[in-house]
């Protein structure tokens, strides 16, 4: 991800995500690439998915360090539709399924 | 001198140069035609698709007339697209193979969801192209709240764009290209593409950071 300007980090988070979710057969995974900037990576995570500020910067920074993240979780459709969206965005996303 | 995006009452404004619009827009318009182009292809091969399968079928007598029907062979190839499966490769042009990428990385899972779901992005794009046209036409670039988003998916999608004929593959690669538009007094075809680079990921990010603000405030909790 480029970082002509980055956001600050304003708080940890922990990450409930893991553990409170029900059973969710597929993911959205968002992969790391050097052009998408992070301030339009974190707005569509917030504006898109309704993350919060601190969760987009998180899973923005999980992406530019780890190369991946799954940003979102659900039955086929749903996640199919996300995909699409994220590609509209020109983020590069795959659908997979859960572990 | 161009002044990039900040937020107004409605929405949001930037001042660009007759000769920055022109160019804008002619990218744009450059993209769009990749788009179309791509439809074309998947259109013919789809038609070769349907003719084939047509002449492997043996049709009996009451499907001469169908046969025939300039409707039904139309259905016919609309339908070819649709069966569970066919799979549609990806592009071999890195442009729109980046701007349309794979949704799996199981190249079969990948095909199918291409099949069924390429068009619409490419249309999606389309218009999103076609409106960041139509407001480069005057400057100041006037956006509404809602109309900001489209702007500045198309403003990326030319960011992509260049960023694949730029050869941009890594975070360094990025760095180099920026490095190359600040102090490149040579007017060769890449550094002229490194500058106009850099100025699209300028004023995308004066916009971004202009709409960032404006999201409404939480208090941390995740939905």
């Amino acid at each position: 991800m480029s970082s002509v300007q980055g956001s600050t980090l304003t708080s940890e988070e922990t990450d409930l995500s893991t553990t409170s979710l029900p059973q969710r057969p597929y993911q959205v995974v968002v992969w790391n690439d050097p052009v998408n900037l992070m301030s339009y990576v974190s707005w569509v995570f917030r504006s898109y998915f309704g993350h919060s500020e601190a969760r987009a910067h998180e899973l923005m920074l999980q992406v530019h360090h780890e190369g991946r993240a799954v940003v979102a979780g659900g039955a086929r459709e749903k996640a199919e539709k996300d995909v699409t969206a994220m590609h509209q965005y020109g983020l590069q996303a795959t659908l997979e399924e859960s572990e | 001198m161009a002044v990039g995006f900040r937020a107004t009452s409605t929405g949001y404004r930037a001042e660009l140069d007759a000769h920055e619009r022109r160019l804008l827009s002619m990218l744009c318009g450059d993209v769009i035609q990749l788009f179309e182009g791509r439809a074309e292809d998947v259109m013919t091969d789809s038609e070769q698709d349907a003719a084939e399968a047509d002449q492997a079928e043996t049709t009996g007598p009451e499907d001469d007339a169908a046969a025939e029907d300039p409707l039904f062979a139309h259905f016919r190839a609309e339908l070819a697209g649709l069966g569970e499966d066919e799979s549609l490769e990806a592009p071999e042009d890195p442009v729109l193979a980046r701007l349309l990428p794979d949704a799996s990385e199981d190249t079969g899972e990948a095909g199918q969801f291409r099949r069924l779901s390429e068009a619409s992005l490419r249309e999606a794009k389309i218009a999103d192209l076609r409106a960041a046209r139509m407001w480069l036409e005057s400057s100041p670039i006037r956006v509404r709240e809602e109309q900001a988003p489209i702007l500045g998916r198309a403003l990326n999608d030319l960011r992509l764009t260049l960023s694949v004929r730029l050869g941009i593959e890594e975070e360094s690669d990025a760095e180099a290209v920026h490095q190359k538009a600040m102090s490149s007094k040579a007017k060769d075809t890449e550094s002229f593409m490194a500058e106009i680079y850099t100025f699209i990921t300028w004023l995308q990010e004066t916009l971004f950071s202009a709409m960032l603000a404006h999201l409404p405030d939480d208090d941390g909790g995740d939905t």
